[in-house]
């Protein structure tokens, strides 16, 4: 039955995408513009860093594709659990939403969808166009890069879900989310390897999800590592996720109750 | 279950949003006040039942609260026999809601794809659904406008609409807030026809109605509450009301001012004081209220 639910609302934010037609095409077309920045940059960077990128493939074109095609993921799950909140407020259609027998928790989850699957077809494209580009992912553990993009995405979504809870209560000013939307680039190994970072500053990394991610997503990507050789970032995602999934649901929870008690469920 | 819907001394107090002087000078002061005081009302299977008061009076808190979008500080209410406080799901499977704001639909999608999305939030699917989605755009008579976008209807259209998501899951009680408060009177006496033959009427549904508008409960309402500065002052049916006052042949505006000792249009709020909330306690300083 969810599975019913969830394409009524994936139906429904397609509808409504495709209804501002101009808007939609262009967010494929400027898609391109940031690989294509990314490539002319590798290409002034060349050879250097070699040794902080050998772990990688020693690429750093390929290096940063992976790092902003799948960075987008902790992007999308950060502002479409709380935008869908603050989306349906504005629009006048939450409270029509939170009067049926659907739970909140499920409305919010469904409400995100549409962006998560709109995210995987851009990072579909970028890789595409990356591989067009001279990207080699011919040994490529596709197996092992879907394990840890499901990871990714429950762990980015847990975090997007915790911060939704804050706009719940809150209606503006998220410390979740902009705590990892300010740490993430610079700590997380998007546009360079942490180990460039001072050791001191790259313990932060290490307490971020998104260095996992990423490092096993390219490990996977672009070195075909095996589901062994991946097992310490398989298992740091997971204990993100054992930690973070009951977090974001209790959070959310709460969050729900205390708006309803302060009657302030469909304020913006 | 004697009564479809039970209230004992519900009663709804909103927490005041403090200035930045207050939150700095006084962070532990909690200033609240109180929209609905000790509601107590009981409403019969297969009534029309209506709760009128001005602007401000505490209707739509009410309303709310028994449809579970807001939480009761203090009493306990129950709908279809569920508890508001604990069985929140199964009261929403049981209910329907009927808002007058007609930006509670998706403008860009057509009035058949926003009637199918919401089945969907009622867990009607594909055939259930449609079969269901096509007997209301008959009902509200919007079949031959079902495929146009939602944008496109007139206020009237979009009110019939609303009606017919909020009979998606053949409820067994309809709240209705303010139903016909953006519609001209033509459009405005289609819908109380409609309530009255339809939904009462033949499908013998139980209809908790708010309004300002005294012609309307007078005319559509099997019994009255009359709610002022949040508290009920006086229920029964019209004739039950009228029957405490001199004037030979009182309206219901007679009856008003007979329980409350106003005018009926001066007991709504002053217009800045968004509805619903009346200070309890603290000061006149603090910012907006919530809500």
């Amino acid at each position: 039955m969810i599975w019913k639910k969830a394409f009524s609302f994936i139906i429904r934010d397609l509808v409504l995408a495709t209804s501002y037609k101009f808007e939609f095409f262009l967010r494929f077309f400027f898609m391109l513009f940031s690989i294509l920045t990314f490539y002319f940059v590798s290409k002034l960077v060349g050879g250097a860093g070699m040794a902080h990128l050998e772990p990688y493939g020693g690429d750093y074109f390929s290096f940063v594709l992976i790092g902003i095609a799948f960075s987008g993921y902790l992007m999308t799950a950060l502002r479409s659990f709380s935008e869908s909140i603050r989306g349906e407020q504005m629009m006048g259609t939450l409270e029509a939403m939170l009067v049926t027998p659907t739970d909140t928790s499920a409305i919010v989850t469904l409400s995100s969808l549409w962006s998560f699957i709109f995210m995987s077809f851009r990072v579909l494209m970028y890789l595409v166009i990356g591989i067009l580009l001279g990207v080699d992912m011919s040994n490529a553990n596709v197996p092992a890069a879907l394990l840890i993009l499901v990871l990714t995405i429950i762990c980015f979504g847990s975090i997007g879900i915790i911060s939704a809870s804050f706009i719940m209560v809150l209606k503006r000013g998220d410390p979740i989310n902009m705590f990892f939307m300010s740490t993430s680039e610079l700590f997380g190994g998007v546009l360079f390897p942490i180990s460039i970072l001072p050791e001191w500053l790259r313990t932060i990394s290490y307490l971020l999800p998104i260095t996992y991610s990423l490092s096993g997503m390219r490990h996977a990507l672009l070195q075909g590592y095996s589901l062994s050789a991946l097992a310490p970032e398989i298992s740091a995602l997971m204990v993100f996720s054992v930690v973070l999934v009951p977090l974001g649901l209790l959070s959310f929870r709460y969050a729900v109750n205390r708006a309803k008690m302060d009657g302030s469920l469909v304020q913006y | 279950m004697k009564y479809t819907i039970e209230t004992h001394n519900l009663t709804k107090k909103f927490a005041l949003q403090k200035g930045f002087t207050d939150f700095f000078l006084h962070p532990f002061r909690k200033d609240a006040m109180t929209a609905v005081v000790d509601v107590n009302l009981n409403v019969k299977s297969g009534e029309l039942f209506g709760i009128l008061g001005p602007n401000g009076a505490g209707k739509t808190t009410l309303i709310k609260m028994l449809c579970t979008l807001i939480s009761p500080t203090e009493g306990t209410a129950y709908v279809n026999g569920y508890d508001i406080a604990k069985d929140s799901g199964k009261i929403r499977e049981s209910i329907g809601f009927v808002t007058s704001d007609e930006r509670s639909f998706y403008w860009r999608l057509t009035g058949r794809h926003n009637l199918r999305f919401f089945a969907a939030l009622h867990n009607y699917y594909s055939d259930d659904a449609e079969e269901r989605i096509d007997e209301l755009l008959s009902l509200v008579g919007m079949e031959d406008r079902a495929d146009d976008m939602f944008l496109s209807y007139s206020a009237g259209m979009k009110q019939r609409m609303a009606i017919a998501r909020g009979l998606l899951n053949d409820p067994v009680v309809l709240f209705m807030d303010e139903p016909t408060r953006a519609l001209d009177p033509g459009a405005a006496q289609n819908v109380r026809k409609f309530v009255k033959e339809h939904i009462t009427g033949d499908a013998g549904k139980t209809v908790f109605l708010s309004t300002h508008h005294l012609p309307e409960a007078e005319e559509l309402c099997d019994r009255i509450a009359i709610i002022n500065e949040g508290r009920i002052v006086a229920v029964g049916t019209l004739d039950k009301l009228k029957a405490g006052l001199d004037k030979p042949d009182p309206g219901l505006g007679d009856v008003f001012m007979h329980y409350t000792g106003k005018e009926f249009e001066r007991g709504a709020a002053p217009k800045h004081v968004y509805q619903g909330r009346r200070r309890m306690m603290g000061g006149g300083r603090h910012g907006g209220m919530r809500f």
